[in-house]
C-alpha cells in the first residue's frame, strides 16, 4: 500500500457524496479483510479508503413476522453466534460459521462480503434461498432490488459511483408461526475450515401442513461468475412431496443450469458432480428442518454428509 | 493521522500514516513485537491480538479504524513476571515448539475461553482453525486450552457461592 | 518403560517443559524480524516474471537515483561464483532466468516502501525462451534444454540415481505375484510460519556477521565464502531464534547472498525479510517425484524384488532437492527384507521453483509408493497386509542390500500396536458400505546421523563456573525441536546436577563448536552424545576435586541433585558448587572446563550407493481411518494411530512433540497441501490456497512410544525428527482404497482426484503368475 489516506464520514450522506465526488479512486471499507488484501497485491489502487465502521444504524439484525433485515455493517461472527438466525435461516448460520477463520469472520462484515462479489463468496447463496432484496443508499435516495441484481460478474457490483449497500432483507418464517421452512448450506473444499468453497449450495424448504411442498429455492455459490439461484427448482418440487428421486433430479438440473470453471479448485465437470451431489443432500436437510424432523439449532456437517456413529 | 490505543492497559498516542495497519503500530511504532506475521494476508492467524476482547487478524485491521479501543496482546497475558494460566498450560503441555504461532494462538484460545469457558475438543479446534501451527500437530495445543478451562472451571465453583443460586460449572 | 528402568535416572525420561516455552508464552522471544540494529536498511528483491528468458540487459539508471535507495545490485555490478550441486546456480542471474522468481536485481533502502519503488524502477529487457514444466516433456529431444551451460550433461538429465541389487528380472520370473504402477508426489512447502529473514552487516574492519534463521550454520558460512569470495575466518553467523523450519532454512539460497552483497555495496546493515508470495516461488520445496515401481513376492508371501524408474523433479537449478533420492533409495531397498531391487533415477531440470531439503526428505514420496504395494500385494495374494509387512519386517541384526546395518529395530512391535489399537483384524475390509476404510504404512529413515560429508560430528563443550552454573556450548541448533533442553537434560543427568543449573549456548560461530547441522533427525543421537561424552568428562574432574575434598576415592563418590556424596555414607557430602570453589579460588586454583567431539561410526555411501549411513535406524508404523464421500471426493480422516521405535524417549513430550508435529505435515501432504504450477507459475502464491492442515483438518494423533535402547543413542535414544511425516501420505490412500476399492496414484489426494479415481475406476494393476496373463484386479 502507499500513500493511501482514509476518509471517516460522520453520515451516510457525507460518505455517498465522498465516494460519488472520487468515483474509482475511493473504496468503501468496513471490516477490511477483503480490501486489505487487494490493496496490499495490488489488485486495487485507490487513493482514499472510506472507513463505514462508524456509521450509525447500519448494524444489527432484525426480525419481524415476514423475516429478518441485517444491516450491512453485520460482522459475520454475529450472524454466525445469532440464536434467532439459527431458527430462521439455518443456512445463512451454516454459510457464516464457514468463511475465514473467528478472526475474519469478527471484522468481515456481510456488506463488505456481498460487495466484493467474489463467485465463491458463501453469504449470497444463504441469502438468496430467503428471498433477499438489497438496500442501497446512494446520491440519490434508497433504492432496493433482489440481491441477486448486485452481482455483475466477479469482482464486480451493479452498484453506481457514490452508492453504498446498507440492508439486506430476507423473509423467512416465524418459528412461532405455523408455517414450516428450513434452509440448509453446504458446501466442498479441500480443508474443513480456512478454504473457500469449490462448490457452495443453499436451498430453503416450506412445506405444508401434510408436508407438501409449499415453497423451495435453490443458490449455488463458485459455479458462475455471479451466485447462482436456480429458479427451476420451485416448479419441480412445489404441491410434491420431497422424495430422493426428486431431490435428485434437481441437483441434475442445477448441474446442467450452472456454468462452472475449471481452476486450481477443480475442473468444471467435477463441479458440476459436486452440485448434483450437495444439492440433494442441503435440500433433505432443509426438508427435515422444515418437517420438524432435525435437532432445533444443530448444524449440518459441511458437506451434508450424515454419517452413522459406530 | 492520530491514533488512540490503550495496549495491555497502556494508552498510547502516536501519529502514524493513514493506512498504518495494527499490525505495524504494534510492532513498529510501539515495538511490542510479541505479535508474529506470518502472511499479512489473514490465512495463519500469527499476528492475532484482541480487539475490546475479540480476536482479529491485526495485519489486515487498520489501526486508524480501531483508534480509541482497547488492544490486547500477548505481551498483556500475564502479570507482573507471572504467566497467567492458559500461559502457563501452554508450557507445561508442550504446546509451544518454535514458538512462531504462540502468540496468535494464544490470543484466539483466550477469546475462546472468554466467551465459552466449558468448550469440547471440537469447539476448540474450530475456534484455532485460523491459527496455522507447523510444529505440533495441534495435539497438545489443544490439551492446553481445554486443561485450562478445567482448571478455571474448578477455580470458579471452588469460590463460596454468594448469590445463593447453585453455581455447578465444572466437569 | 518398566519401574526399574525409570528409577536408573534422575532426569532422563521425564516430561520436562521446553526451557525457552516461557519466553515463547509471553511473546519475549526475538527472531530475526525482530530485531533492533542502528542504521538498517530493507532489502529487496527484482525476480524474473518469466520461467524461461534470455536476460538481453538492466538498467538501474532510475532506481539509483531514487532518493533513499542505498544499493543496487546485479549480476553486471558484483562479485559472485556459481553454487549449488553441479554449480549451476549463481545468486544474481547473468544470462539467463530459469524459472519464475529467479533473482536478477536487488534494493538496499531505506524503507519498505522505497525498495519496492525501487524495484519498479529497474528495468530489464528479457528475451522469452519457450518453457517446459513436465518432466517427462523435459525428457524429449526436443525440450528446450534449460542449463545449455552445462556440459558435462545431456539434455535436461541433471543426475542419475541407479542402483542394482541381485537380479530383478530373475525374481520377477519366480514371483507368484507381482503388483505394478504409477505414484506421484507433488510439489510442496516446508511453509513455516516465519519467513526467511536475514540480516547482514560488516563492521568498519570488514567482519562481515549475519544473523539468519538457518541450522546448518558452519556450511552457510563456508557456502558465503565460497560464493563471495570472503574470508571465511572473518564470517560470524548468528542464529536467532527460528520461527519454523522442517528443512526449509537449511539450506543457503540465492537471498542470503544477496543481501551480503547489498550490505557490502550499501556499507550498512540491510535485512531481507521475504514475503510469504516470496516463500512459494523464491524458497525451496520438496522436490516432486514420480514412481513407476513393481513389488513381486512368492505364493507365501515373501518379497522377492522391488523395481522402480522414477523421475525427479527438480527444477530450475540443483539444491538439496536433487538428493532427494539419496533417502528414497533406501526406502525401496530396505523397506522390508527385500532380496533383489533396482532403481532407475533420472533427475529433470524443469522451468520451475526448485526442490530443498523438506522433513522426511525423499522419504514421504517413496513410502507413497512402497507400502501402497504392499497393501495390494497383500490383497492380490489373500493375506492380511499387517501380517505381509510383520513377515517381511526389518529385524535387528538385518544388513540390508545398501549395507544399512540394523541394531536396533521395533518395527514388527510398532505394526503389532497399531493394529491392535485399530482394532484392523475386526475392521479393515469391513466398512466400505459406510464408505470408511483403514490403511496402514510404516517407514524405515536414518536415527543415528546421516553421513554425507567427511564429517558427520558435533563438538560440544562444558565450563563450570564459581556460581555451579553449567554452561554446554554445543555445535547444535534449537530450531524448535527441543535440542537445547533435552542436551540440558542429557548434561544434568550425566553430573548429577539440577536441569536448571544447565545453561545452553548454540547460537553463534564464534563461540560454538563445528557441526554438520540440524538435519536428518541427527540432532538428540549426535549432538546429544558429545553433550554427554563432554559432561561424563566434566564430572569426572569434579570428582578428582571432590576425593580431595571429601576423602573418598572418587570411584566411590557420586552427585546426585548437586550433592557430592560418598556412596552408602549420607553425612559425607557437598554442594558441588562448593567443590568448584574449592578447586578454583586459590593460587595455581583451575576452572572445571571439557570438550568432546562425538562422530558416529558410519561410512559414507560408495559410488554404488552401498555403505552404512547411519549408527542406527528408526522405524514406526500408522494406521489412518477414513470416510469418503463418494459423490464428491471429500476424505475425512476420522484417527490415526502411530508407533514409533525412538530408541528411548528421553524426554516422552517433546518426542511426542517431534510425532504428532511430523505426522500432521504428514496429512497435508496427503490431503491438501500441494504448489500448483500453471505454465511455470505458481497459481496461488498464498497458505489459503497450498492447503496447510488446520486444526480440525488433524485429527487426535494417537502416539505411541517403542523403546528399542539403541545401543549407541545416547541412553539409547534414536532421532525421530522426521518419522512422523513419512507414513501418512501412503497410510491414508491405503484407507481411501480401503473405503472405496479404488487405488490413489498421487497425493495429495485433494476432492477432485479421488472423484476421479472413482469416476475411472482406478485399480491396482497385477500380474499373477499361474497363467502368465496380465490382468487387472480389484483389490
Amino acid at each position: 500500500m502507499a500513500n493511501i489516506d482514509v476518509f471517516v464520514p460522520s453520515t451516510l450522506e457525507e460518505a455517498v457524496a465522498f465516494l460519488a465526488h472520487h468515483g474509482d479512486r475511493a473504496i468503501p471499507i468496513a471490516g477490511g479483510t477483503d480490501v486489505m488484501i487487494d490493496t496490499r497485491i495490488g489488485r486495487i489502487s485507490p487513493e482514499w479508503l472510506v472507513d463505514l465502521r462508524a456509521l450509525s444504524g447500519l448494524s444489527g439484525i432484525e426480525y419481524d413476522a415476514n423475516g429478518f433485515r441485517i444491516g450491512a455493517l453485520t460482522r459475520i461472527r454475529s450472524i454466525e453466534l445469532d440464536q434467532g438466525l439459527r431458527q430462521r435461516s439455518t443456512a445463512l448460520v451454516e454459510a457464516a460459521r464457514v468463511l475465514g477463520s473467528v478472526q475474519v469472520r469478527t471484522m468481515a462484515t456481510i456488506g463488505g462480503n456481498l460487495c466484493h462479489a467474489t463467485p465463491s463468496a458463501e453469504m449470497p447463496p444463504a441469502l438468496l434461498v430467503h428471498h433477499g432484496i438489497a438496500e442501497i443508499a446512494g446520491p440519490d435516495g434508497i433504492r432496493s432490488i433482489p440481491l441477486g441484481q448486485l452481482f455483475v460478474g466477479p469482482g464486480h457490483t451493479s452498484l453506481e459511483p457514490g452508492e453504498i449497500l446498507v440492508r439486506v432483507t430476507c423473509k423467512a418464517a416465524n418459528p412461532s408461526s405455523a408455517s414450516s421452512a428450513g434452509s440448509c448450506y453446504l458446501r466442498q473444499t479441500v480443508r474443513w475450515a480456512m478454504d473457500l468453497a469449490g462448490v457452495g449450495v443453499a436451498a430453503s424448504i416450506e412445506v405444508d401442513e401434510a408436508k407438501v411442498v409449499s415453497g423451495a429455492k435453490l443458490a449455488l455459490s463458485a459455479v458462475a461468475p455471479v451466485p447462482l439461484e436456480v429458479d427451476v427448482v420451485s416448479d419441480m418440487l412445489v404441491g410434491k412431496e420431497l422424495t430422493p428421486q426428486l431431490t435428485k433430479e434437481v441437483g441434475r438440473v442445477a448441474a446442467e443450469a450452472c456454468s462452472p470453471i475449471s481452476d486450481v479448485r477443480g475442473t468444471a465437470e467435477y463441479r458440476r458432480q459436486v452440485v448434483a451431489a450437495l444439492v440433494p443432500r442441503a435440500l433433505y436437510i432443509a426438508w427435515l428442518r422444515a418437517t420438524q424432523n432435525w435437532p432445533v439449532g444443530k448444524l449440518a456437517p459441511i458437506n451434508g454428509v450424515l454419517s452413522e456413529e459406530e | 493521522m492520530l491514533v488512540e490505543l490503550k495496549v495491555n492497559g497502556f494508552p498510547y498516542r502516536r501519529e502514524v500514516a493513514p493506512d498504518t495497519t495494527l499490525l505495524t503500530y504494534l510492532r513498529e511504532v510501539l515495538e511490542l513485537t510479541g505479535t508474529k506475521w506470518g502472511c499479512l494476508t489473514g490465512d495463519c492467524g500469527a499476528c492475532t491480538v484482541l480487539v475490546d476482547g475479540e480476536p482479529v487478524v491485526s495485519c489486515l485491521q487498520l489501526a486508524c479504524q480501531v483508534s480509541g479501543h482497547e488492544v490486547t496482546t500477548v505481551e498483556g497475558l500475564d502479570t507482573a513476571g507471572e504467566l497467567n494460566d492458559l500461559q502457563a498450560h501452554f508450557v507445561s503441555n508442550g504446546a509451544s515448539q518454535c514458538g512462531f504461532c504462540t502468540p496468535g494462538m494464544l490470543m484466539s484460545a483466550e477469546a475462546l475461553l472468554r466467551n465459552n469457558p466449558d468448550p469440547s475438543e471440537a469447539e476448540v479446534r474450530e475456534a484455532l482453525s485460523g491459527n496455522l501451527c507447523r510444529c505440533t500437530g495441534y495435539n497438545k495445543i489443544v490439551d492446553a486450552v481445554l486443561e485450562t478451562a478445567k482448571a478455571r472451571a474448578m477455580a470458579v465453583s471452588a469460590v463460596p457461592d454468594l448469590s445463593g443460586s447453585s453455581s455447578s460449572v465444572g466437569s | 518403560m518398566s519401574e526399574t528402568l525409570l528409577a536408573e535416572f534422575q532426569v532422563i525420561g521425564q516430561r520436562l517443559s521446553k526451557l525457552d516455552a516461557p519466553q515463547k508464552v509471553t511473546g519475549r522471544t526475538v527472531y530475526a524480524d525482530d530485531m533492533h540494529i542502528p542504521g538498517l536498511l530493507v532489502g529487496a528483491i527484482l525476480r524474473s516474471p518469466h520461467p524461461h528468458a534470455r536476460i538481453r540487459s538492466i538498467d538501474t539508471t532510475e532506481a539509483e537515483r531514487l532518493p533513499g535507495v542505498a544499493a543496487v545490485i546485479h549480476a553486471g555490478n558484483v562479485t559472485q561464483r556459481r553454487f549449488g550441486y553441479g554449480q549451476d546456480n549463481i545468486p544474481l542471474k547473468t544470462d539467463k532466468v530459469r524459472c519464475i522468481g529467479d533473482e536478477v536485481a536487488a534494493v538496499a533502502a531505506v524503507d519498505d516502501e522505497t525498495a519496492k519503488r525501487a524495484l519498479e524502477l529497474i528495468k530489464v529487457d528479457y528475451e522469452v525462451l519457450p518453457g517446459v514444466f513436465d518432466p517427462f516433456e523435459a525428457l524429449s529431444e526436443t525440450a528446450p534444454v534449460i542449463h545449455d551451460e552445462r556440459v558435462d550433461i545431456t539434455g535436461n538429465i541433471s543426475m542419475r540415481w541407479d542402483f542394482d541389487h541381485g537380479d530383478v528380472e530373475a525374481a520377477a520370473a519366480e514371483a507368484a505375484v507381482i503388483v505394478e504402477g504409477d505414484y506421484s508426489a507433488p510439489q510442496a512447502a516446508p511453509a513455516p510460519i516465519e519467513t526467511h529473514v536475514v540480516i547482514a552487516s560488516f563492521d568498519p574492519n570488514g567482519h562481515l556477521t549475519v544473523w539468519s534463521p538457518v541450522h546448518m550454520v558452519f556450511m552457510y558460512r563456508k557456502a558465503l565464502a565460497d560464493c563471495l569470495g570472503l574470508d571465511w575466518r572473518r564470517i560470524t553467523i548468528i542464529q536467532p531464534p527460528v520461527g519454523g523450519s522442517f528443512g526449509g532454512k537449511i539450506d543457503i539460497e540465492a537471498h542470503d547472498f544477496i543481501t551480503v552483497m547489498l550490505a557490502q555495496k550499501a556499507g550498512r546493515p540491510v535485512k531481507l525479510a521475504m514475503t510469504r508470495e516470496e516463500e512459494f516461488i523464491g524458497a525451496r520445496t520438496r522436490q516432486p517425484i514420480h514412481f513407476h515401481m513393481r513389488t513381486g513376492a512368492d505364493a507365501e508371501g515373501n518379497l522377492l524384488f522391488r523395481d522402480a524408474e522414477v523421475v525427479s523433479d527438480n527444477g530450475a537449478y540443483n539444491a538439496w532437492g536433487s538428493h532427494a533420492m539419496l533417502v528414497a533409495m533406501n526406502t525401496i531397498t530396505s523397506m522390508y527384507r527385500v532380496p533383489n531391487s533396482r532403481i532407475r533415477c533420472a533427475v529433470v531440470y524443469t522451468n520451475k521453483n526448485y526442490g530443498g531439503s523438506v522433513r522426511g526428505f525423499g522419504n514421504p514420496q517413496a513410502t507413497f509408493a512402497v507400502e501402497q504395494q504392499m497393501e495390494e500385494l497383500a490383497d492380490a495374494l489373500g493375506m492380511d497386509p499387517m501380517d505381509l509387512r510383520l513377515r517381511n519386517a526389518n529385524q535387528t541384526g538385518d544388513i540390508t542390500p545398501q549395507g544399512l546395518e540394523i541394531t536396533s529395530c521395533g518395527l514388527s512391535e510398532c505394526l503389532e500396536i497399531v493394529r491392535r489399537q485399530s482394532r484392523w483384524d475386526e475392521r479393515r475390509g469391513k466398512m466400505r458400505q459406510r464408505n470408511r476404510g483403514l490403511g496402514a504404512a510404516a517407514y524405515i529413515h536414518v536415527g543415528g546421523g546421516a553421513r554425507i560429508y567427511g564429517s558427520d560430528g558435533c563438538g560440544a563443550m562444558i565450563k563450570i563456573d564459581d556460581s555451579g552454573q553449567v554452561t554446554l556450548i554445543t555445535g547444535a541448533s534449537e530450531i524448535g525441536q527441543g535440542s537445547e533442553t533435552v542436551l540440558a537434560m542429557i548434561v544434568a543427568e550425566e553430573m548429577g546436577v539440577p536441569v536448571s543449573a544447565v545453561a545452553v549456548i548454540n547460537s553463534n560461530t564464534d563461540i560454538k563448536p563445528w557441526d554438520v547441522g540440524v538435519h536428518a533427525s541427527r540432532t538428540t543421537f549426535v549432538a546429544g552424545n558429545a553433550a554427554r561424552m563432554a559432561a561424563k568428562i566434566a564430572r569426572d574432574r569434579l570428582l578428582e576435586t571432590a576425593s580431595a575434598v571429601l576423602g573418598a576415592p572418587a570411584d566411590q563418590l557420586r552427585i546426585r541433585d548437586g550433592i557430592v556424596e560418598v556412596i552408602g555414607e549420607p553425612g559425607r557430602s557437598m554442594d558441588y558448587a562448593r567443590i568448584v570453589r574449592r578447586r578454583l579460588l586459590h593460587e595455581e586454583g583451575s576452572v572445571v572446563m571439557a570438550t568432546a567431539f562425538y562422530d558416529p561410526p558410519t561410512h559414507n555411501q560408495d559410488k554404488e550407493y552401498v555403505g552404512n549411513i547411519s549408527a542406527s535406524y528408526g522405524f514406526g508404523a500408522h494406521v489412518a481411518e477414513v470416510e469418503v464421500d463418494p459423490e464428491t471426493g471429500m476424505v475425512k480422516l476420522l484417527n490415526l494411530w502411530t508407533a514409533h521405535d525412538v530408541g528411548r524417549a528421553l524426554n516422552p513430550m517433546t518426542v511426542e512433540g517431534q510425532i504428532e508435529g511430523g505426522t500432521a505435515m504428514g496429512v497435508g501432504l496427503a490431503l491438501s497441501e500441494e504448489i500448483v504450477f500453471v505454465d511455470g507459475r505458481v497459481a496461488a502464491p498464498n497458505f489459503h490456497d497450498y492447503g496447510m492442515p488446520t486444526a480440525v483438518d488433524v485429527p487426535r494423533i494417537e502416539v505411541n512410544l517403542v523403546e528399542t535402547i539403541d545401543e549407541l543413542g545416547p541412553y539409547g535414544a534414536k532421532g525421530i525428527g522426521e518419522g512422523g511425516i513419512i507414513p501418512p501420505p501412503a497410510a491414508i490412500a491405503n484407507a481411501i482404497a480401503d473405503a472405496t476399492g479404488i487405488r490413489p496414484r498421487a497425493y495429495p489426494m485433494r476432492p477432485w482426484k479421488v472423484k476421479h479415481w472413482i469416476d475411472t475406476n482406478e485399480r491396482s494393476y497385477v500380474i499373477v503368475s499361474t497363467d502368465r496373463s496380465e490382468k487387472r484386479e480389484s483389490n
